[in-house]
């Protein structure tokens, strides 16, 4: 059964500078919106482990896959650590690093709307949510 | 799934002081203001300084360093009705070189503790910190604060250079048994200052590493401790080992059950079985608890080691590692677990009955 998406205005674009976050209370639900590289993003505030505010976490990159011995540096700003526990959950899929296909946060859908923004609900781990931009507006989906 | 709601004593909560003249002006002038304790030797943790990240108090200090804070973002949120004080950055005046450092330290962190944090609230209970390696001084100390009730448990890092089965510490158990205290350990010294490695192999190479294998000294205490004879030496001590894990209780019990049956003659002393000193003498306390797959092998493991009496939450609040009571504990009775969360801990450290105890 196809859900009403609903739209939330959530800041002009100015106000979210790439690497910064924005978390926010929609429709009873805590939210972080981050604009990650000039692209937005929204996740869950939720840590699906033990319930931290997981948006409150530091932003930061993640070490590829290497060799033994080896680190690769890598996705700097697209990335996020749990505030308690330091799990990773990549920011813009809302899927974490060390199980991508079984532990997630929810994510929803952003845009940068002219006036009236409008989004399909996206379905993931971690909570995420749609989010656009809309005459400057970041604006969620909900 | 259980919709009950439990009363929770949370028995490690790592409480610290905003600014070091706090502790420091309990000090001997002669160390002239000086917190210095031996740092970590093992790569840095990935998870930032020690602490959660949304811990630092509103003014932006050390988490858990603010009494009204802990209280509203900790205690109030969780439902926790009484908290178990084990201080912060402070166990490792026992590794320091300096014995006369750590024993004044000790000394000058326990009044700290009276002035700021037991005066705060009733619901704090604190831990006299001493210096172990120092046994006749800690003796003193826990003297000291013996008969003061808002103290209701000694508390020292679980690194050490001998085992704690050995007769030189007697004299801090006597005096715990004295006053009814319990002994606790708590881990994170492990390898630092003049400690040892933390394996009998050598040093960690990281964070993980330590981590991970800092149950063994716990092991290899509580073996030393039954087999040294400590509880036939002091049948009312109780020790409590916080923060060292769990699931390995079973493995050391059966070890040390199965060997004794060979080689008891070494250890005559023994009058019963080693397990059934572990489970008369030793408590664990939950966090970090252990996730298991499927969480159901957790609960066996509280079977087998008769969790009702043996283990008690903690939360470790507010460092990285943190256990959210409503999250952590594996599927078990409701009986189980409010000992666990409540009752063990209440009757161990003397706390008030459980509000809801009446008639049962």
């Amino acid at each position: 059964m196809a859900t009403k998406t609903l739209d939330y205005p959530v800041c002009r674009v100015s106000e979210l500078a790439p690497g910064d976050r924005k978390i926010i209370e929609v429709d009873g639900k805590s939210i972080g919106v981050f604009n990650v590289h000039g692209q937005f993003y929204a996740l869950r505030n939720i840590c699906p482990h033990q319930f931290a505010p997981l948006c409150r976490g530091k932003i930061t990159g993640t070490t590829l896959p290497s060799k033994v011995g080896e680190y690769l540096y890598a996705r700097e700003g697209e990335i996020i650590r749990c505030p308690w526990h330091g799990w990773e959950f990549d920011i813009t899929t809302g899927k974490s690093i060390f199980n991508p296909h079984k532990v997630k946060v929810r994510s929803y859908e952003v845009s940068v709307e002219k006036s009236c923004p409008h989004g399909d609900e996206e379905e993931a781990s971690v909570e995420t949510f749609p989010v656009s931009v809309e005459d400057g507006v970041v604006t969620l989906h909900l | 799934m259980s919709k009950k709601t439990f009363h929770i004593v949370d028995t490690d909560i790592h409480n610290t002081y905003a600014d070091g003249k706090e502790v420091t002006k309990f000090l001997p002038s002669h160390w002239m203001g000086r917190i210095q304790l031996p740092n970590n030797c093992f790569s840095p943790s990935p998870a930032r300084g020690g602490s959660r990240l949304d811990a630092v108090t509103p003014s932006g200090g050390a988490p858990a360093s603010d009494p009204d804070f802990l209280m509203e973002h900790h205690m109030d949120a969780y439902g926790i009705n009484y908290g178990i004080l084990t201080g912060s950055g402070v166990l490792a005046v026992s590794i320091h070189c300096d014995p006369d450092y750590g024993n004044d330290l000790a000394t000058a962190y326990n009044e700290f503790t009276v002035e700021k944090w037991l005066s705060y609230s009733d619901r704090f209970y604190g831990s006299i910190v001493i210096n172990h390696t120092d046994p006749l001084a800690a003796a003193k100390e826990i003297d000291k604060h013996g008969a003061n009730p808002r103290f209701v448990q000694v508390i020292m890092g679980s690194a050490s250079r001998t085992l704690f089965g050995q007769r030189q510490f007697y004299p801090i158990y006597e005096a715990a048994q004295r006053h009814g205290l319990p002994i606790s350990i708590h881990p994170g010294t492990e390898g630092r200052g003049i400690s040892g490695y933390p394996t009998p192999s050598g040093p960690v190479t990281r964070y993980m590493e330590w981590h991970n294998i800092l149950p063994t000294n716990y092991m290899a205490h509580v073996n030393s401790l039954v087999c040294e004879g400590v509880f036939e030496r002091f049948p009312e001590l109780q020790f409590v080992c916080i923060e060292g894990g769990i699931a390995w209780l079973p493995h050391l019990m059966w070890r040390m059950d199965k060997n004794f049956k060979g080689l008891r003659a070494s250890t005559p002393w023994l009058k019963r079985m080693p397990s059934e000193y572990i489970l008369d003498h030793i408590k664990l306390t939950t966090q970090p608890i252990e996730e298991p797959d499927n969480p159901r092998h957790l609960s066996q493991i509280f079977e087998m080691i008769q969790a009702e009496k043996t283990v008690m939450f903690s939360s470790d609040y507010p460092h990285w590692d943190f256990d959210n009571p409503h999250a952590a504990l594996p599927p078990l009775d409701d009986a189980v677990k409010q000992s666990i969360y409540y009752d063990t801990a209440a009757k161990l450290y003397g706390l008030p009955a459980r509000p809801d105890a009446q008639g049962e």
